[in-house]
C-alpha cells in the first residue's frame, strides 16, 4: 500500500498539515483496498472519519493516477450513513478540507430532513462523489423511481456510529437498505461500520454485514475485518460531594443544591460540557446557573434535541471556537465530532452504564498527553455509590452490549411501502433478500405471507364493502402503490421513526424556537408559562400544528416533560452496584474500611438503612414491607433497572394475586420496584421463594404482560411506524382531521376485533424483548434463588425505600376481576 | 345483552343501555349519539389498515337495541357518519331497508358531512341546530346550545370517567352524564376514544363497563319469568310475548354493565 500512488499522495497531504497516519487507520486503508468489509473499533476524536474517508480517496486516486485531480462528475463514491443530522456539516466540511487540500473535483453532499429541496433536485442532476445521509433520508433515496443508478458507481458504504443505529430500528433500516443496495449493483461494494467500543462488536459486525453472505463473487471471497484503534485516554473520575448526607434521599431537587460547587470548576477550565439526563432537567440547570452566576450569561449555552436546529448549530460552531464557557447539553451531544476547547465534563444524576459514562468522560481532553476529567454530580444521595461503581467498572473495563432488533414487522411493513412507491417489488425475489438481513432472518414464510396479505388486503375486512388501497397487486405480479395521495403520505411519514407527536413551537410574530411534545402542550392553558430553550413562553395557542407563543417575563414557569428516553441502568453497572452495596454493608458492620471516598461518606445513611431494616450482601436480595396512610408498600431491591423491575413488579403481582385476590399499583427506579396495595401484601418467608421462582417465567410473565398493558405503550412506535397513524400533513392539519387517531385507540380496536394482527404480536414482542428484558430477569431470578432473600417489617420508611416513595411513576396494575375491583373503588368513594 | 338501568329526570322514565344508548320510555324513541359509521372505511380507503369488524358490530350492537326495546324512532345526537360517502355507508343503507318503520332523527353534527340526497335517499331526517321534543332538547355540540328552558341532551364530547382507589389506581369508563341543565351521551361507535370529564358533586354519572368479549350477548338468558320488584322498561311488546333478560341482582356488576358512580 505504501507504494501506491493513492498512499503516498494522502501521507504527504498529512505531512503538510504536521499529521501522520495512526497505524488503526494504516490497517483500515489496507482492508478498503482489498475491497474488503469490515468494523472500524475507534472512540470519536480520533481519527476514525479519515480511517474510512482517506482510504476511499487513495482507492479513487490508485483507480486514477494520471487524471484524479482533474476527473468530476465520478457519480457516487463513498455512502456515509450517519444517525445524527447535526454530524453531517462538520463530518462535511472535514472532507471538503481534504478534497481542496488535495485538489480533487469532488463535491460532498448532505442528505436529511432540513436538506433543501434544491439541493436535492441538484443532486439528482449530478450525484456528489460523497454523500452524507441519515437512515431516513437513505429510505426516501429508495422511495424515488429509478433509484439503483444513483448507487451504480457506489464503492464504500460507511455506516457512522453503527453501535448507536445497532439495536434501534433505525439500524434495521439500515440493514434493509444495505441489502438492497448490495443487490442492485453489478459491482461489488464494500460495508465499513465505525463504532465505539461496546460489548458485542463481533456480532455487531455480524449483523452489519449479514446481508453480504452468501453473495456469491460480491465479496470476491475477502475476509471480513475489525480494526481496533487502541488509543487508551486516561480518565479521572471525581465526584462532587455534598456538604451534608441526606439520609431520605430522593430525586425530587436533582441535585440544583450542589450548583454552588459546579461554578468553581466552569472557572477552572477553559470550556466544559455538563451532561443532564432529561431535556426537561437541562432547562432548569441552565436557568439556575444563570442565576447563581449571571456573569455567565452570553457564555453559557443550552443543547438539546428539542432546540431549534440553527440555534443548535449555532451553539457547536460556538462550541469549536471555543467562546463558550460552558454548554448544558442531553445526550444531544453524546455523538459527533470533537470539541476541542472542552476540558472538563460534569455527568448530573447517573450515566445509566459505564459506555455512555466513558463516551461523555471522552469528550474532554483531546490535546495530546491530556486527561479525560469528569465530575460526577448526584441527583440524590444514594447515587454516589454509582461513582464508586462507575470507577471499579472501568477498570475492569465492563462495557455494555447492544443488543440487535429481530423481526421488526413494522419497519418492514414500511420499508415495502416504500420499494412499492418507487419500482415496485417481486415478493418472491425479496424475500431471500430480506432473510439475508439479520434482523429478519428467521422471517417465517407464513410471516412473510401475512405481511402481504396486510399491505395490500389490509386484514379484516368486510368483503364487498371494502375499499381498502394501498399496496396493488399489478397482473404480472409487480407489488406497487400507483396512488399518488398514498404514496405522498408515506412519503411524509418515513421519517418518523422517531416518533413522539412534536408540535413546532413559534412566537406569533412568527421566529421558530423549537420543538414539543403534544403530551405536554395538552396540558396547558392558554396564559401559562413554560420554558424551552431557555427563554420564558407564553402559551397563546395551537394552530395548524404548531404552538404559538409570545415572550413572557414572569418569574415562575413550569418546565416541559419530555417523554422519551428513559434509559434503565445498564446490567454491567447494576452488578457494580451490587458489589459496592456488598463493601458497604461490610463497612456497616464494621468489618472492613471501604477504599471508595464516596463509600465513606454514606456510611451514616448506610447505618441508618441497617438499623431501620438491613444492608443486603451482594448475594441476598431485600424486601421490606412497610405500611403507610397511603397503603400497605412491598419495596425490592434488585438493582437491575427500572425496566427489570417493572417486569418483575407485574409478575410478582402476578403471582401474589393468583392465591389472593388483590390489586396493585407499582412504582420503580433504576435500585427497586415498590407494590402499593390497599390490603395487607400476603408475601413471608413460606411463599417468597415460590414468589421469586424462575419456573415458568415466560408463561406467567406474559400473563401479567396481559393485564398490566405494556403492550398499550409500545404499540404507539409501531402504530406510527407501520403507518397506521398518520400524522398530518405539514400546513395542511385540516384536511387530515378525519383520519385522527390515537394509538390507544387503535390499540383497543385491534386488540378486540383483530387480536392476531402482526403489529400486535410485535408489541406484545417488544415487551418481553425489550420492555420486560427477559434475559435479564431471568438471570436476576436465578440469581436469587441461588442466594438468599431477607423479609423485613421496618416501622418507617427507609432510605432505601425514600426514593422510590417519592419518584413514584405508577402504572395500573390488576389481575382480580373487573367487577370485584369496581366495587372496592365505589366503597372507597364512599 | 345486559339489562337496562332505569333513570328518571323532568318527570321523564329512561333506560340507559350498556350498548352506550338511552331508551326514553314516553316517547318510545332511542337516542343515540356519536356513531361515526364509515370511520373504518375512511381510514382503510387512506391506506390505514383498521379492522373493519368494529363497524359491523357496531350495526349489530344499534340491531340488537332496536329489537330490545322497539323503539317507533332514533334520536341521533350527532355524528351518525364520520366523512364522506363511502361503501361502508351502502352496507347502512341495507340495514336501513330493515327498518322501514323506524324514524331516524339526525340532530346535525360536525361530522355529518354528507349531501341532503343522500339522507334522503337513507331515509333520515337532518335536523340542523337544535331538535325539541317535549321537555327535552338535542343538539349535537352542548356548546352550540341556546340558552332555553328545556334539558339538553348532547354528544360530540365521548365522555369518560376516571375512577380510583386507593393507592392510586384508576380506571377509565365511557360514561353518561347527567347535569343539572344538559345531559352528554357516550359516544356508540366503537372506533372512537375517550375524554375524561370532571363532574359537579351534584350531577349523575354513569360508567359504561366494557362487555367481555366485546360481541353483544343477544338474548342470553332466555324464557325465564320476571322476578318480584325489578323493573323491566315499557316496550312495545308486539305480536309476541318476547323474553325479558333480568339483572342477576339489583346493582349487579359486570362486563358489559352500568353503574352509578355519583
Amino acid at each position: 500500500m505504501r507504494l501506491t500512488i493513492g498512499y503516498q499522495t494522502i501521507a504527504a497531504w498529512m505531512e503538510a498539515e504536521g499529521r501522520r497516519p495512526f497505524a488503526f487507520q494504516e490497517e483500515a486503508w489496507e482492508h478498503i483496498l482489498a475491497g474488503r468489509s469490515g468494523l472500524v473499533n475507534a472512540p470519536t476524536g480520533c481519527g476514525k472519519t479519515f480511517s474510512v474517508f482517506l482510504g476511499a480517496l487513495i482507492d479513487f486516486i490508485n483507480a486514477h493516477p494520471e487524471d484524479y485531480r482533474t476527473r468530476s462528475a465520478n457519480g457516487l463514491q463513498l455512502l456515509w450513513i450517519s444517525p445524527l443530522r447535526a454530524l453531517a456539516k462538520d463530518i462535511g466540511r472535514a472532507m471538503e478540507e481534504v478534497i481542496r487540500g488535495l485538489g480533487l473535483r469532488w463535491q460532498v453532499g448532505i442528505r436529511n430532513g432540513d436538506t433543501e429541496v434544491s439541493e436535492r433536485q441538484k443532486q439528482k442532476r449530478r450525484m456528489p462523489e460523497v454523500l452524507i445521509i441519515t437512515p431516513e433520508s437513505l429510505h426516501l433515496l429508495l422511495a424515488q423511481k429509478g433509484y439503483p443508478e444513483v448507487f451504480r458507481s457506489l464503492k464504500i458504504i460507511a455506516v457512522d456510529e453503527w453501535h448507536e443505529l445497532l439495536g434501534s430500528k433505525r439500524g434495521v433500516q439500515v440493514e434493509l437498505a444495505l441489502a438492497r443496495i448490495a443487490r442492485v449493483k453489478e459491482a461489488a461494494v464494500s460495508i465499513i461500520g465505525i463504532s465505539a467500543t461496546i460489548g458485542n462488536l463481533e456480532q455487531a459486525k455480524e449483523v452489519l454485514l449479514a446481508s453480504l453472505q452468501g453473495m456469491a463473487g460480491a465479496m470476491g471471497g475477502a475476509k471480513d475485518f475489525i480494526v481496533r484503534a487502541n488509543i487508551d485516554k486516561p480518565i479521572d473520575v471525581e465526584s462532587i460531594l455534598p456538604d451534608e448526607i441526606e439520609n431520605y434521599p430522593w430525586a425530587g431537587h436533582l441535585g440544583l443544591k450542589l450548583i454552588h460547587k459546579v461554578i468553581p470548576i466552569l472557572e477552572q477550565s477553559r470550556t466544559t460540557l455538563i451532561f443532564i439526563n432529561t431535556r426537561g432537567m437541562s432547562e432548569t440547570w441552565y436557568q439556575s446557573l444563570l442565576n447563581v452566576a449571571p456573569d455567565l450569561a452570553g457564555a453559557l449555552a443550552l443543547h438539546h434535541g428539542s432546540i431549534d436546529m440553527e440555534l443548535r448549530n449555532w451553539v457547536e460552531e460556538a462550541l469549536h471556537e471555543g467562546k463558550l464557557k460552558a454548554v448544558v447539553c442531553t445526550a444531544s451531544l453524546d455523538l459527533g465530532v470533537d470539541f476541542r476547547p472542552v476540558e472538563t465534563v460534569i455527568q448530573v444524576g447517573s450515566p445509566k452504564g459505564v459506555a455512555r459514562f466513558l463516551q461523555r468522560a471522552g469528550r474532554s481532553g483531546h490535546q495530546p498527553g491530556q486527561v479525560s476529567k469528569i465530575y460526577f454530580l448526584p441527583t440524590h444521595s444514594l447515587e454516589l455509590m454509582e461513582a464508586a461503581a462507575l470507577k471499579s467498572a472501568m477498570t475492569e473495563g465492563l462495557i455494555e452490549s447492544r443488543e440487535p432488533m429481530l423481526l421488526c414487522f413494522d419497519v418492514l411493513i414500511q420499508y415495502l411501502s416504500t420499494l412499492a412507491i418507487s419500482d415496485g417489488f417481486y415478493p418472491d425475489a425479496l424475500f431471500p433478500e430480506l432473510r439475508s438481513t439479520y434482523c429478519y432472518s428467521e422471517m417465517t414464510e407464513d410471516e412473510w405471507l401475512e405481511i402481504l396479505h396486510f399491505i395490500t388486503e389490509g386484514g379484516v375486512a368486510l368483503q364487498q364493502y371494502d375499499e381498502y388501497k394501498k399496496v396493488e397487486v399489478m397482473e404480472d405480479g409487480l407489488y406497487k402503490i400507483n396512488s399518488r395521495r398514498v404514496a405522498m403520505r408515506h412519503r411524509l411519514h418515513i421519517g418518523t421513526i422517531v416518533s413522539d407527536a412534536m408540535l413546532k413551537v413559534r412566537f406569533t410574530t412568527g421566529g421558530f424556537v423549537g420543538m414539543i411534545e403534544e403530551y405536554f402542550i395538552s396540558r396547558l392553558d392558554p396564559g401559562d408559562v413554560f420554558t424551552l430553550a431557555g427563554r420564558n413562553l407564553e402559551f397563546v395557542m395551537i394552530k395548524d400544528m404548531t404552538v404559538l407563543v409570545r415572550k413572557s417575563n414572569a418569574k415562575k414557569s413550569r418546565v416541559p416533560s419530555w417523554n422519551g428516553g428513559r434509559m434503565p441502568l445498564s446490567a454491567n453497572l447494576g452488578m457494580m452496584l451490587r458489589r459496592k452495596l456488598d463493601e458497604a454493608s461490610a463497612m456497616v458492620e464494621g468489618g472492613s474500611g471501604s477504599k471508595d471516598l464516596e463509600l465513606k461518606v454514606l456510611q451514616p445513611l448506610f447505618e441508618l438503612q441497617a438499623a431501620l431494616s438491613y444492608m443486603p450482601r451482594e448475594n441476598q436480595l431485600l424486601i421490606e414491607q412497610i405500611e403507610t396512610k397511603d397503603g400497605f408498600h412491598l419495596f425490592v431491591y434488585p438493582f437491575e433497572g427500572r425496566l427489570v423491575h417493572e417486569a418483575m413488579a407485574a409478575l410478582l403481582a402476578y403471582r401474589i394475586s393468583r392465591t389472593t385476590p388483590i390489586s396493585f399499583s407499582f412504582a420503580m427506579n433504576d435500585y427497586g420496584f415498590e407494590l402499593l396495595s390497599d390490603q395487607p401484601i400476603p408475601v413471608d418467608d413460606t411463599n417468597v421463594f415460590e414468589l421469586f421462582s424462575p419456573d415458568d417465567l415466560t408463561a406467567d410473565i406474559q400473563r401479567s404482560v396481559n393485564s398490566a398493558e405494556m403492550a398499550r405503550r409500545k404499540f404507539r412506535d409501531i402504530a406510527v411506524i407501520g403507518g397506521l397513524i398518520f400524522q398530518g400533513y405539514p400546513g395542511e392539519y385540516a384536511k387530515a382531521r378525519h383520519l385522527q387517531s390515537s394509538a390507544g385507540l387503535l390499540f383497543n380496536v385491534f386488540s378486540e376485533y383483530d387480536p392476531h394482527n402482526l403489529l400486535i404480536r410485535q408489541a406484545y414482542n417488544e415487551v418481553m424483548d425489550q420492555q420486560m428484558e427477559e434475559r435479564r430477569l431471568r438471570n436476576m431470578l436465578e440469581r436469587v434463588s441461588g442466594g438468599s432473600i431477607v423479609l423485613r417489617w421496618p416501622a418507617k420508611l427507609t432510605p432505601f425505600c425514600f426514593p422510590l416513595k417519592v419518584d413514584s411513576m405508577r402504572e395500573d396494575l390488576s389481575s382480580e376481576k373487573l367487577e370485584d375491583r369496581v366495587r372496592r373503588m365505589q366503597a372507597q368513594l364512599r | 345483552m345486559q339489562p337496562a338501568f332505569p333513570y328518571r329526570i323532568k318527570g321523564q322514565q329512561l333506560w340507559l343501555s350498556a350498548d352506550r344508548c338511552i331508551y326514553w320510555e314516553e316517547e318510545r324513541s332511542l337516542i343515540v349519539s356519536d356513531l361515526h359509521f364509515g370511520k373504518t372505511g375512511h381510514f382503510r380507503k387512506a391506506g390505514i389498515a383498521v379492522p373493519q369488524s368494529v363497524y359491523r358490530e357496531d350495526l349489530l350492537r344499534l340491531l340488537c337495541q332496536i329489537q330490545y326495546f322497539r323503539p317507533r324512532q332514533l334520536l341521533v345526537v350527532g355524528d351518525l357518519f364520520h366523512s364522506r360517502e363511502n361503501k361502508e355507508l351502502e352496507l347502512f343503507l341495507k340495514w336501513r331497508e330493515d327498518f322501514p318503520h323506524l324514524g331516524i332523527e339526525l340532530i346535525e353534527g360536525n361530522h355529518d358531512i354528507l349531501h341532503k340526497d343522500w339522507y334522503e335517499k337513507a331515509a333520515i331526517r337532518v335536523n340542523p341546530g337544535v331538535l325539541t321534543l317535549g321537555p327535552f332538547s338535542f343538539v349535537h355540540d352542548i356548546e352550540e346550545a341556546a340558552a332555553s328552558n328545556t334539558y339538553y341532551f348532547s354528544g360530540h364530547l365521548h365522555p369518560g370517567i376516571r375512577i380510583s382507589g386507593m393507592g392510586k389506581q384508576s380506571l377509565r369508563f365511557p360514561c353518561f352524564y347527567f347535569g343539572s341543565e344538559y345531559a352528554i351521551l357516550p359516544a356508540f361507535g366503537r372506533f372512537t376514544g375517550t375524554v375524561s370529564i370532571d363532574p359537579a358533586p351534584q350531577d349523575h354519572v354513569f360508567a359504561i363497563l366494557p362487555p367481555a368479549n366485546g360481541v353483544p350477548r343477544v338474548g342470553a338468558p332466555r324464557g325465564r319469568l320476571p322476578m318480584g320488584g325489578v323493573r323491566t322498561p315499557a316496550r312495545d311488546m308486539g305480536e309476541r310475548n318476547r323474553p325479558v333478560t333480568r339483572p342477576r341482582s339489583a346493582g349487579w356488576i359486570g362486563p358489559g354493565s352500568i353503574f352509578r358512580i355519583q
